[in-house]
């Protein structure tokens, strides 16, 4: 039997296996650490920071999608430090992102409300340019809004492609960072199959699948504070 | 730019940077068609080399000059009045930073801190450094360029 | 006092074109000395005792790090050396690569024997792409001599991008790909370019190594303070008569360097360590030059009272979002923000609502950023509020 380590999360002794990450031991322990990047079976990005946790004797904040647990490791998921913290990533991201949550077709089921929900966001403290970019509506069945986008990275790693062919990149640096599709171009109509792979993994309104007139919405509305 | 074939092949995906350079040397930039071709000899997305060129600030997706003029804008140089030989190659040349000249002599930009902050305020033209600028100098030192 | 010369000894003492002059000048017998009469756990332990701790900005203690590398399992191992130099207002590199680049290869060789590494790369800014030619020669002799032996050692060159001077992001780099940091664990020493065992280092950390296998641990260690040993390197530009390279012991007092060697009169502010640096206001200058206190890369741009605080701290900022690699949240969103706001703060446009807010963005870029550069984009603002405040508090629109 392997080997397993101790250690503990907010107060509490727990042990776990020592390649697992901090945020798989947290939720193996009914703990719930926020996320959006993350992808669970690949390999993390670390860019979203969201899911950021207080490991002692640390000088910064530790992600937990991406960090082993270690033996004794003494960790906190939510203590102020990094509620405060997480409020301010989620306020970035809303910063340069688009005021058009009432106009936007994933309004209730976008992943980016809800995180900003639960962490008690309402409007955010900062303002940035906003990007924008033409909407690509060629494809028949997805739309790409990249004015939307919050550049988890998510599509960029879940797609597979046909033949083995990713869709999507990234390009640029900085604050002009995109996610780009060929020389930066638009999703054509057959740029892809139906596998509805990033419409599902989006966590925002950046990409989304056409609606037919008529058609219901997934989900019930979401409501927001704020 | 001519057909395929133009670009001496990456030996690997390490090499990528490299010919990237490579190509922004021959061409002035770097063209759709050197990418495509890149990205079909290491059999990686065209996305992928398109990601690497437009990160880095010596390559150039747009076409460039035959000279590239690159004025250093960060604080020691600005404490050295960069701003006055910005002005000088405006002047010169009739270009602001970002634009080409109509014959395609030289292309203006500025660059952050190249690392000549002690002989402030510096330039690069192309890759030769020019250093301890004024004004007067910048006139002769653009004429040596064709 | 006279400052001794450790990194600079043989900066126009030698010429940096003939390897004749270097070994007449005792060249290349730390490295004999190394790979003749030391192991590989002799040359990591001598390093360790000296002290050295890195000398590219986060000052974490070479033999240590070495140790890592050296007790790490793989078939490969690589040796990098950082020369991208980037930070803003450092230049010693440079100079040092020019005058003296065979004490660096000596020391990377070194470096190499002292891990197990085969191959070794000079990671270099293509701002400096005139100095290939001449570093390829100095290597191309080295190569001759035969003092090589089955190393492999290249230059590569970088695009454009201060962010590849971030150890990780340069792998990526030398690697083909964009320059984005990496997260860590895990660390290069483990697992680093191409997922082997690396170590990198500095330029002027690597300088080191011979005199320190030379003349021993100890003769090194009696030089600085408690926890940084040797001497540093500064590079003083700005508002001084005389800029320009100067090495110091570490600990020296700033106002030594600053008023004593390059002339500075009338001193506002310090920064230290660049863009990613911290300030220092005119009154402070006996603070010594130490890791203990501040340091950086060693770069020391002198403000005199003629500057505007908040020009500076602009400045300072619209270098990082450029330089930013964009992937992770607080520091891409972050640095614009601060760009936005000390642009209004720039008109006389700020607000008080604002600075608050600028606090909390601080702590949250420091705390959650992927890398060095995200985590250390707010210095500027936050020591600049702690000294300067009512430089903001007057531009706070009326
Ligand atoms: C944004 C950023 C830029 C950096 N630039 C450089 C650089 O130009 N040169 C350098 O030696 N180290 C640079 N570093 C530090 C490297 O990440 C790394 O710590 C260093 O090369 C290790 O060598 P040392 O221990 O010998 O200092 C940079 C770090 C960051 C976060
Ligand atoms: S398009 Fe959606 S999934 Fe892709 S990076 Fe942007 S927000 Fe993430
Ligand atoms: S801190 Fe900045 S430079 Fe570092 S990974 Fe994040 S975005 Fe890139
Ligand atoms: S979920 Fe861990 S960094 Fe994004
Ligand atoms: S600031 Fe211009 S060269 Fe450093």
């Amino acid at each position: 039997m392997e080997k397993k380590i101790k250690l503990t999360i907010n107060g509490k002794e727990v042990s776990a296996r020592p390649d697992m990450t901090i945020l798989e031991v947290a939720k193996e322990n009914g703990i719930d650490i926020p996320t959006l990047c993350y992808i669970p079976d690949l390999s993390p990005i670390g860019a979203c920071r969201l899911c950021v946790v207080e490991v002692e004797g640390s000088r910064t904040l530790v992600g937990s999608c991406h960090t082993p647990v270690a033996e004794g490791m003494v960790i906190q998921t939510h203590s102020p430090k990094v509620i405060a913290t997480r409020r301010v990533l989620v306020e970035l991201m809303l910063a340069s992102h688009p005021d058009a949550c009432l106009v936007c077709d994933k309004a209730n089921i976008c992943e980016l409300r809800r995180i900003a929900a639960d962490l008690e966001v309402g409007l955010p403290r900062f303002r940035a340019r906003k990007h924008y970019y033409p909407v690509e509506d060629e494809h028949p069945r997805m739309v790409r809004d990249m004015s939307k986008c919050v550049q988890c990275w998510r599509c960029v790693i879940a797609c597979k492609g046909e033949s083995g062919t990713p869709l999507f990149g990234t390009a640029y640096r900085g604050f002009d960072s995109k996610v780009i599709y060929g020389f930066d171009q638009p999703l054509g109509s057959q740029a892809c199959d139906d596998c509805d792979a990033c419409v599902e993994i989006c966590p925002s309104g950046a990409i989304r699948k056409v609606r037919k007139a008529g058609e219901e919405r997934a989900n019930k509305a979401l409501f927001i504070k704020g | 730019m001519a057909g395929k074939g133009v670009i001496t092949p990456p030996r690997d995906r390490a090499d990528l940077v490299e010919r990237l350079k490579e190509t922004q040397r021959r061409y002035g930039h770097v063209p759709e068609e050197a990418i495509a071709e890149l990205a079909e000899s290491l059999a990686i997305p065209v996305h992928e080399v398109y990601g690497v060129a437009s990160f880095y600030s010596f390559l150039s997706l747009k076409p460039l000059g035959r000279n590239v003029i690159r004025v250093c804008k960060s604080l020691p140089c600005y404490l050295k009045s960069a701003e006055v030989i910005m002005k000088a190659v405006e002047k010169e040349l009739g270009i602001v930073p970002g634009e080409t000249t109509a014959d395609g002599r030289f292309s203006f930009e500025l660059i952050n801190c190249i690392g000549l902050c002690d002989h402030a305020p510096a330039m690069l033209i192309n890759h030769d450094a020019h250093v301890d600028l004024t004004p007067q100098k910048i006139k002769q030192i653009l004429k040596s360029y064709e | 006092m006279p400052q001794p010369r450790v990194v600079l000894k043989n900066c126009d003492v030698i010429d940096p074109k003939r390897i004749d002059s270097y070994l007449e000048n005792g060249g290349f017998k730390a490295l004999a000395k190394a790979r003749r009469e030391m192991t590989p756990e002799q040359i990591t332990g001598e390093i360790k005792d000296s002290g050295l701790r890195g000398r590219g900005g986060a000052g974490f203690p070479c033999g240590i790090k070495w140790e890592g590398a050296r007790t790490a399992s793989g078939d490969a191992k690589y040796v990098i050396c950082n020369a991208d130099e980037g930070e803003v207002g450092t230049f010693k590199d440079r100079y040092i690569l020019e005058k003296d680049p065979f004490t660096l290869i000596e020391g990377i060789l070194i470096a190499g024997h002292a891990i197990g590494a085969k191959q070794g790369y000079i990671y270099l800014r293509v701002e400096y792409h005139y100095l290939l030619d001449h570093l390829q020669n100095a290597l191309n002799q080295v190569k001759q001599k035969g003092y090589l032996n089955g190393f492999s050692l290249e230059i590569r060159e970088g695009a454009g991008a201060y962010i590849c001077g971030e150890e990780s992001a340069l792998m990526d780099s030398i690697e083909g790909k964009r320059g984005e940091a990496r997260y860590r664990p895990p660390f290069p020493t483990t697992s680093g370019l191409w997922g082997k065992p690396t170590i990198i280092n500095n330029v002027e950390t690597l300088m080191n190594i011979p005199p320190i296998i030379m003349n021993g641990a100890d003769w090194f260690s009696q030089m600085g303070t408690e926890r940084s040993k040797g001497t540093k390197v500064f590079s003083v530009s700005g508002d001084v008569d005389k800029p320009g390279v100067y090495e110091m012991v570490l600990g020296s007092p700033l106002r030594e360097l600053v008023e004593e060697l390059a002339m500075a009169k009338n001193i506002k502010l310090v920064q230290i360590g660049g863009a990613t640096g911290r300030i220092l206001p005119g009154d402070k200058l006996d603070t010594p030059l130490a890791f203990e206190a501040m340091l950086g890369a060693g770069a020391v741009t002198v403000y005199d009272q003629s500057r505007d605080v908040i020009d500076i701290i602009h400045r300072t900022m619209e270098f990082l979002v450029e330089e930013s690699c964009g992937k992770c949240t607080p520091c891409r969103q972050g640095t614009e923000v601060m760009v936005e706001v000390l642009a209004k703060f720039h008109r006389s446009e700020g607000s008080l609502r604002e600075l608050r807010n600028l606090e909390a963005l601080s702590s949250a870029m420091m705390l959650s950023s992927l890398c060095g550069l995200g985590q250390a984009a707010p210095n500027a603002v936050m020591d600049s509020l702690q000294y300067f405040r009512d430089e903001y508090e007057k531009r706070v629109a009326k």
